[in-house]
């Protein structure tokens, strides 16, 4: 019987990286998942890799557009019956510059991946959970939603914005069995952002093991998180115990946000 | 298997309440748990309960006391042979007189119990730690280590004091296998803070302590206290091996109180 047990979790991406790493820590303790990707080929090799078809479903869907989130959250409850736990995972940013040069587009684009997003998913759901009086929302936030790095503004301003969103909705739902919070990693070395890296780096004037280098430098164990230190926490918040955690934003970030 | 299988760890206090949840947390993850207390009768009755008796062990002492407090690191590395876990929970609230009539003796009560015991504690945990390069340390701090009430500045001072220390430390062991965090748990209605509640009451201009819970619970977003347990599972969390990257947090168990 594991901890999750009757649960079931949907997940924004969730192919690869940390959402992926979120999935097979909830399938362990028994939790139905539903992951998500704007690419087919990656859900079905993901789905391969898990190799529990009666337990994970894949939804085809782009986190920037707003019908696609519900989708994923109206396929949790139309395959596996309700959905607990909402994930909000999606997200990253393209086209960094230093705000002197910064587009408009840039700006709305990292807003709608990962503010937007989140926002579609989790009124969504939680429109499914006040009436079942239990629920958690977990947004993936990141030591940007607490800092600020110089050329990274897009993500930075879109990270704290989540971190807002979850303070409000934490008292709107608090006593309703929902607990809503933020999880705050330091950097990962995850595919997207290898993918999106160098650009960013760019951005900032420096190159990618340089960026990767400053991010491990301002920190105290000196060196990048792991996906598996997120799962962990998101576990925990999933579980009975995480009942009276809400409303927070939580450092995994090898010591390096100051609060 | 255990999260915490073959880990020895040390929690000031511990016969009761938050400690106690902890105790009992780890001891069921497979860690073996020294427990402290003034109270060599409630100690006993606290291992009893507990009922792994090869795996636990109970140091008499008062927390607010350098002996003890390395005292009760030395005997756990003695009898268990290593120390990987220290929780540095004892605390509270010493005194209610708000500043202007405070006395010095009155505000190094509230210094001794709930930081330098938290210091001595660390400092001797660490030297213990660092050459094997492994370790966790763990404060029980306060959501008051954050926001701060009339009548009780003793306790949101030290409170306070002990999230630098965390800060501090963090940054020094960071790199050495040893994490140093803090827990800010909200109002919990421990058997100490029963006891010392209708005084805290008083002092914050509250008229009963009842009141004094309910202003804690009104500025959650729960709406109720917190459980010892829902502690207990973040020091699990923490002192395992998943909790490795995750070190200088200031980690809220709170239900929705404070905003940062």
């Amino acid at each position: 019987m594991g901890e999750l047990t009757g649960r079931v979790a949907a997940i924004t991406g969730g192919t690869r990286g940390i959402g992926r790493a979120i999935a097979e820590a909830f399938l362990v303790e028994g939790c139905k998942v539903v992951i998500n990707g704007t690419n087919a080929d990656k859900g079905a090799q993901a789905l391969a890799e898990i190799g529990r078809p009666d337990d994970v479903l894949f939804v085809k869907g782009d986190a920037k557009v707003r019908e696609d989130c519900e989708r994923v959250v109206d396929q949790a409850v139309e395959h596996f019956g309700r959905i607990d736990i909402m994930v909000n995972n999606a997200g990253g940013a393209t086209n960094h510059a230093p705000v002197a040069q910064l587009t408009d587009e840039a700006l709305d684009d990292a807003l709608k991946w990962n503010l937007w997003s989140t926002f579609w998913c989790s009124r969504k759901a939680v429109n499914y959970m006040i009436p079942q009086g239990w629920g958690r929302i977990i947004n993936i936030s990141s030591v940007e939603g607490k800092c600020g790095k110089p050329g990274l503004s897009i993500y930075v301003i879109a990270k704290h914005a989540i971190n807002g969103l979850t303070k409000s909705m934490a008292q709107e739902v608090g006593t309703l069995g929902i607990t809503v919070n933020s999880l705050c990693p330091g950097v990962i070395e995850t595919d997207i952002v290898k993918e999106q890296g160098p650009q960013a780096a760019e951005a900032m004037g420096i190159t990618y093991e340089q960026l990767i280098e400053y991010f491990v430098e301002e920190s105290s164990t000196k060196k990048v998180m792991e996906v598996e230190d997120v799962a962990a926490v998101a576990m925990l918040l999933a579980s009975e115990a995480g009942a009276g955690i809400t409303g927070s934003l939580i450092s995994i970030d090898g010591g390096t946000a100051p609060y | 298997m255990g999260k915490l299988e073959g880990k020895v760890a040390a929690i000031t206090g511990g016969t009761r309440s938050i400690g106690r949840a902890m105790a009992d947390a780890f001891v069921a993850q497979g860690a073996t748990v020294v427990i402290n207390g003034r109270d060599p009768v409630k100690g006993q009755t606290a291992l009893d309960e507990i009922g792994a008796p090869e795996r636990t062990a109970f140091y008499a002492g008062d927390a607010a006391k350098q002996a003890t407090v390395e005292g009760m690191i030395d005997f756990t590395i003695e009898k268990f042979g290593q120390l990987d876990i220290m929780v540095l929970n004892s605390g509270g609230v010493k005194n209610t007189a708000p500043v202007f009539m405070m006395t010095d003796e009155e505000w190094n009560l509230e210094i001794d119990w709930n930081l330098n015991h938290v210091f001595w504690g660390m400092r001797r945990a660490l030297q213990h730690m660092i050459p094997r390069q492994s370790g966790r340390v763990i404060v029980t701090s306060s959501v008051e280590g954050k926001l701060g009430k009339p009548g009780i500045s003793g306790y949101t001072t030290t409170k306070h004091a002990v999230n630098g220390l965390v800060k501090s430390a963090a940054r020094e062991v960071g790199t050495l296998g040893i994490t140093v965090n803090a827990i800010l748990p909200g109002i919990i209605e421990t058997d100490i803070v029963r006891e010392t509640g209708p005084e805290s009451a008083i002092a914050m201009g509250l008229e009963s302590y009842d009141a004094m819970i309910g202003l804690f619970t009104k500025e959650s977003s729960i709406k109720r206290p917190n459980k010892v347990e829902e502690v207990a599972a973040v020091a699990v969390l923490m002192a395992s091996d998943a909790g490795k990257n995750i070190t200088g947090c200031m980690f809220p168990v709170d239900g929705g109180t404070m905003p940062y």
